[in-house]
């Protein structure tokens, strides 16, 4: 029983990451229909921006643990933000209106760019965190547990909480779901569906910014191509949730991660992956439009 | 008439210039990971061949030519390499230098071959790559069954009964793997945990979950540093002691930082001696050379013996006065012998795998430094 919980939390703090990460494909989905290729990358750009910071402005010494980290969280937030509105402006919004493979290939010429920029920044070598946050285990009903593991999953949760309560409770909330439903009768109804894009562009990049951060404080060790296998994961996530769905991001995301965990302990290591894709196939046979997804893909 | 003495002459003049830019330079191919996973190896490899190249053609070159060092990115990917590998052939190179990883270097192999080119692998360990019968294929790197016998000595040694073998699925990683299980096998010692983890993630927790649950002794870990750094970092996290070794894949100083110093501190792992530990004259010499002209000494062994290839093969070309490679492969089976490498004596046998032990064990001190076991 005791492998099983230790598996489970192993899921979970992995799976929290990929919902994060799954967002913000599943929220440019749901209002552009298009799969945001560059997103991994944006996550990683997140996890170098928050090194930088880390290593530059010391704010965890100056301000504390608690404030300095959340102070840096907030910069790389907006600062990958920032990015991904440039992104939408650049390789995005020029092909809006071309057909549907003219935005894919601008989104992975997008993702090589992003990649390589890095790449030409900082070198190829792997990034390593200074370490700052405490590498200690605590024990719980037996369990042996890090503190960063139970930190990473409190983050993300609290962040896709407050995600929902925007999206759900907010007017501007409401704007992004009807602009998801139908842009056009959104314009009619008179919401500013350029803006409603940008906003998008806002939230999903920050929250893929922040799980950099949180990949990069929890593991310590980043690459310039970590997005790539991130990046794949999350879209999994997503299209398991149903893909423009935010909770369905949410639940694919742990759930993608409590799958990869536990068939690793129990089938094999090596099929891990093999695993979470046939789970996956499974899931779209029986459902297509993923778990949470209501409406069934349009056919183009 | 007129028209086919202009064709002619264009043709002979096609000939003509092709002649005069080939016996121009003498061009040595390197095929290295420049981008991609490995790139920290194959940006050394590249300083490695351009410091020689260089310091050759100060020294007036090869048969009175100035020497061209053409490098291609393999990317570390098999695919990308092939191609790489016939952009190679297409630019008319004597030899080619790499590459690092086995898979990567099983794509070139046969392209190379057939073309006649003579290729000298630097990192490519997997043991197959010498039984093939290709004639013009060498390596300065040991092969993975001799890493693999001096592994099983160091585990037996260790005294441990429950033993844990983990791999990465790569040709390298579970090759190495499956040679050391053969050999404790053989031995009647069955390992208690025998898998693979899939490699450039960074969550191992659920692959440590299971090995500990498996209560081994020691853990011999055969892939390569990113992986084993977050093993050791994840494994200290979880606060769980078992000592860990591997396989000369971990030999790059990342390993530390990545895994941090304290959980570092104990880990072993078997190698050809790190640059540092090279105290020939000659090895000496150039580590001062590498370190005034980068402003660091080189981290990689790997790049080293990519240097040693480039040294080889000058050395035949100038032995035997010429660039053709039947005669190049002759020299380098028959009379290369104790030839003073960077990273020891050199010598090829029939089937194009160095001659001679290679392998140190190693361990990481308190300070992250690694420590030449005696």
């Amino acid at each position: 029983m005791r492998p099983f919980l230790e598996q489970c939390t192993n899921g979970l703090a992995v799976g929290s990451i990929y919902a994060l990460i799954a967002l913000g494909y599943t929220m440019v989905y749901g209002v552009l229909k298009l799969i945001n290729f560059a997103h991994g990358d944006l996550f990683t750009y997140g996890a170098y921006l928050g090194m930088t910071l880390l290593t530059s402005l010391l704010l965890h010494e100056r301000l504390g643990i608690g404030p300095g980290l959340l102070v840096l969280a907030l910069m790389v937030m907006g600062l990958v933000a920032l990015l991904g509105v440039l992104l939408e402006r650049v390789a995005y919004r020029p092909v809006r209106s071309s057909p549907r493979l003219n935005a894919v290939v601008s989104a992975l010429g997008a993702s090589i760019f992003l990649q390589n920029g890095l790449m030409l920044v900082y070198g190829a070598r792997y990034q390593v965190y200074p370490d700052v946050l405490p590498q200690t285990a605590f024990s719980i009903l037996g369990l042996h547990v890090p503190v960063l593991r139970v930190g990473v999953v409190l983050a993300s949760v609290a962040m896709m909480a407050v995600l929902y309560f925007f999206v759900q409770r907010t007017r501007l909330g409401a704007a992004v779901r009807a602009v998801a439903i139908d842009p056009d009768a959104a314009r009619l109804m008179g919401i500013d569906v350029n803006k409603i894009i940008m906003l998008v562009f806002v939230i999903g990049p920050a929250l893929g910014g922040a799980a950099g951060l949180l990949v990069g404080l929890y593991y310590g060790q980043i690459s310039f191509t970590m997005g790539w296998t991130y990046g794949m994961k999350a879209f999994t996530a997503a299209i398991l949730g149903g893909i423009g769905n935010i909770p369905g991001a949410m639940l694919g995301g742990l759930l993608l991660g409590l799958i990869e965990a536990l068939g690793a302990a129990y089938l094999s290591m090596a099929w891990r992956d093999a695993i979470a894709y046939g789970v996956l196939i499974l899931i779209l046979i029986v459902r297509p439009s993923g778990l949470l997804g209501e409406r069934v893909a349009d056919k183009v | 008439m007129k028209r086919v003495m202009g064709a002619l002459a264009l043709a002979l003049g096609v000939c003509m210039t092709g002649t005069v830019r080939a016996s121009d330079t003498i061009k040595i191919g390197m095929i290295a990971p420049l981008t991609g996973a490995w790139a920290s190896e194959g940006q050394e490899m590249k300083r490695n061949g351009e410091l020689l190249a260089a310091e050759l053609n100060g020294r007036g070159g090869l048969l009175g030519k100035q020497v061209e060092l053409v490098i291609e990115d393999d990317g570390g990917d098999p695919r990308t390499a092939s191609l790489a590998a016939q952009r190679l052939t297409s630019r008319g190179v004597v030899a080619v230098i790499g590459t690092y990883g086995s898979a990567v270097t099983e794509a070139t192999q046969t392209i190379f071959d057939e073309e006649g080119i003579l290729q000298i692998a630097n990192g490519s360990t997997a043991v197959r790559l010498t039984e093939k019968g290709l004639k013009n294929f060498f390596r300065t790197c040991p092969r993975d069954d001799e890493q693999g016998r001096v592994a099983a000595a160091v585990i037996q040694k260790s005294g441990a009964k429950r033993i844990a073998l983990v791999h990465d699925s790569s040709a390298y990683s579970k090759g190495l793997a499956d040679e050391i299980n053969t050999l404790l096998s053989a031995k009647g010692v069955t390992p208690v945990f025998f898998e693979a983890l899939t490699p450039k993630e960074q969550d191992y927790s659920a692959i440590l979950t299971k090995l500990k649950a498996a209560q081994p002794d020691i853990v011999f870990f055969t892939g390569y540093y990113p992986e084993a750094g977050l093993l050791l970092k994840q494994k200290k996290q979880m606060g769980w002691n078992v000592p860990f070794v591997g396989g000369d894949a971990i030999n790059n100083p990342d390993l530390v930082k990545i895994a941090g110093r304290e959980a570092a501190q104990g880990f072993r792992f078997l190698s050809p001696p790190v640059p540092k530990d090279l105290d020939t004259p000659e090895a000496k010499a150039y580590m001062a050379a590498y370190q005034k002209k980068y402003g660091e000494a080189p981290n990689s062994i790997y790049g080293v013996l990519a240097a040693d290839g480039f040294r080889v093969i000058a050395k035949a070309i100038e032995a035997t006065k010429s660039t053709e490679t039947p005669k190049l492969r002759e020299y380098l089976v028959g009379s290369l012998k104790d030839f003073p490498g960077y990273t020891g004596t050199i010598a090829f046998n029939g089937k194009g795998d160095r001659v001679g032990e290679l392998y140190r064990v190693y361990a990481v001190d308190a300070a992250g430094s690694f420590v030449l076991q005696p």
